[in-house]
């Protein structure tokens, strides 16, 4: 996958990365919810992705944390925080980036959580929330 | 129409809303891909019917020559779009919902900044569909972003 540029809505953080799957993911778990207004539509990044500006994360539970932009709160990244295998997976917000990444949605996580407002046209790999943490999390509660 | 309250991600910032629509539109201009990662969906609701608390957490951002966004400083969540300039729509919040601690009950009805949609998703549907120069035609004189 090519190496990507984006930036948030006020242009104070550049992020350079590169798709780690031409594949992008969306999560309608209620902290992703509250965050993106409805589903979080991301990308998996390579590591050695880079940030430049004002980042400021917030640990939203013991296992991630998530990064904006001080200055105009757009959201850039989920990141795994938690020992292991997966320590430091990150999820890019596809937003950042021209259309959307070039990329579509063909995962869907938390797909119970969904409110019935909203759906997204087609069809793809869709996971509850407990198919979710039995994939992913079997020892964590809650969302992410 | 209803009485409904929200939250940020982290709860630092809470509201309650009066007279809430359960129609809500989604804009799909890129200064609101960057902001939330894929489209902005909110509802629009007079600014007289809010009620904010831990406003020492609201940040606020002039976006455009006509309006702002504001976003919780802890956790980056964003609260509002709202018209600064003159005109029809000055006093008027879009509230994503997101935030609502109960986001069932609302039904999407109009997309705005149709021709700015990626290609990755569509919402299922039929909604009433604006182009960008739709917008602006309707709103405002205004020639560029949102």
């Amino acid at each position: 996958m090519p190496e990507l540029q984006g930036q948030c809505m006020c242009g104070a953080v550049t992020v350079t990365a590169t798709p780690a799957r031409d594949a992008l993911g969306a999560c309608h778990c209620d902290m992703c919810r509250r965050w993106s207004s409805s589903a979080f539509v991301s990308f998996p990044a390579e590591p050695g992705y880079a940030a430049l500006g004002p980042v400021r994360t917030y640990t939203s539970s013991d296992w991630a944390e998530r990064a904006f932009c001080e200055e105009c709160g757009s959201a850039l990244w989920y990141r795994i925080t938690l020992p292991g295998e997966m320590h430091g997976q990150t999820q890019m917000a596809a937003g950042l980036f021209d259309n959307a990444a070039d990329s579509e949605i063909k995962l869907e996580l938390y797909i119970d959580k969904k409110p019935e407002g909203y759906t997204f046209e087609g069809e793809r790999r869709q996971m509850t929330e407990a198919e979710v943490i039995a994939a992913y999390a079997p020892e964590a509660e809650g969302n992410a | 129409m209803s009485a409904r309250a929200g939250q940020c991600m982290c709860g630092e910032v809470r509201f309650t809303a009066q007279d809430v629509p359960q129609e809500f539109g989604t804009c799909h201009c890129k200064m609101c891909q960057r902001w939330l990662g894929s489209a902005f969906l909110g509802v629009t609701i007079a600014e007289k019917n809010l009620s904010w608390q831990g406003e020492d957490n609201i940040a606020t951002l002039q976006s455009s020559g006509w309006a702002e966004r504001a976003w919780c400083s802890k956790c980056g969540t964003g609260l509002w779009y709202r018209v600064t300039a003159d005109g029809p729509l000055n006093g008027n919040y879009e509230i994503p919902i997101g935030i609502f601690d109960d986001a069932e009950g609302f039904k999407m009805t109009r997309e705005i900044f149709i021709d700015r949609k990626p290609d990755a998703f569509a919402f299922q549907g039929e909604h009433e569909l604006l182009t960008e120069a739709q917008v602006f035609a309707l709103y405002g004189p205004t020639t560029e972003g949102a």
